[in-house]
């Protein structure tokens, strides 16, 4: 059983899932689900199209060169089933899977650092410059408040 | 229940689904690069008259991979905005299964890795290869002291 990966968004193909299209030339393509299919239909470029990893990771949206990536591998090599090889693989392949989690993490927080101050900045000048759409009610209540009391001054006079 | 509209939405756009039938496909831009390539532009642009080709055959743009009926037409395409396009698409090297593998870090590896001395983790069963010689290497030696001791 091999997992093939998705040609338009990188995902990997489990059994029975996706639709493989084979060309009229011969080439075939695998796709992951039906929207990865009607987007190779439409002929978009994957490396244009945001939500695929070719995108994210030319973009640097996501951590591309990482030593965890080189575990998993097309191995044309057929190995001979060893029972302590299976189980040392699949420890090793649930501890890799969590650096990677751990390495993502910090990637993104990194990536996301210095938003909130950006933020705010944007936010205090976007006051600053709009300040006078919240200042003239404010205004317009002392006004108010000032003709009361001068005209409260003229009854008493 | 409110009256549901089924004409005039996206979902009836027949023209549009007629347009992305995998059986109308036209040809994409990997082959079309292999169509611009010296050795196969040559066949391409002196194609034998065919009676169920525009123009039978014989104006043929390689980049858009369209035929048209005289010479004149295609003149006027080449000055359009969408065979401009194209070229501006072709520029780049058309995208490949071996790219969408690269982005999730997938590549082949045949075992070469542990022969040659690259820099960098090596394949899974190398490593345990490594660590099966060390233990045995390791009960060996420790094999060897208790014979030491015994004697």
């Amino acid at each position: 059983m091999r997992l093939e990966k998705c040609y338009f968004c990188s995902s990997t193909c489990y059994p029975g899932h996706g639709t493989m299209f084979v060309r009229n030339d011969g080439k075939s393509f695998r796709f992951c689900r039906s929207k990865c299919h009607k987007n190779f239909k439409m002929k978009r470029n994957p490396r244009k199209v945001r939500w695929t990893k070719a995108f994210r990771k030319a973009a640097g949206k996501e951590m591309a060169i990482d030593s965890t990536f080189e575990f998993e591998k097309r191995r044309n090599i057929p190995v001979r089933y060893d029972r302590d090889l299976m189980s040392t693989t699949i420890k090793a392949m649930k501890r890799v899977q969590e650096i990677r989690a751990r390495r993502e993490r910090a990637f993104y927080k990194q990536r996301m650092a210095g938003n909130k101050e950006r933020e705010r900045e944007l936010n205090v000048r976007e006051i600053q410059k709009g300040i006078h759409l919240i200042s003239t009610p404010l205004a317009s209540v002392k006004e108010v408040q000032k003709t009361a009391e001068t005209s409260k001054q003229m009854d008493t006079d | 229940m409110t009256r549901v509209r089924r004409k005039r939405m996206h979902c009836n756009n027949k023209e549009l689904h007629h347009k992305y039938k995998t059986k109308r496909r036209t040809k994409d831009l990997d082959q079309i690069e292999a169509d611009l390539l010296p050795e196969n532009k040559q066949r391409l642009l002196t194609q034998p008259e065919d009676e169920d080709l525009p123009g039978l055959g014989q104006h043929y743009c390689i980049e858009c991979a369209k035929y048209y009926i005289d010479d004149r037409t295609l003149t006027e395409h080449r000055r359009g905005r969408e065979h401009k396009r194209r070229i501006r698409d072709l520029k780049a090297p058309a995208y490949t299964q071996k790219e969408a593998e690269a982005a999730v870090g997938m590549a082949t590896d045949n075992g070469k890795a542990l022969s040659s001395s690259i820099a960098g983790p090596q394949s899974l069963l190398a490593l345990k290869r490594k660590n099966d010689t060390k233990v045995a290497a390791q009960s060996a030696g420790v094999a060897g002291s208790s014979m030491m001791m015994a004697d």
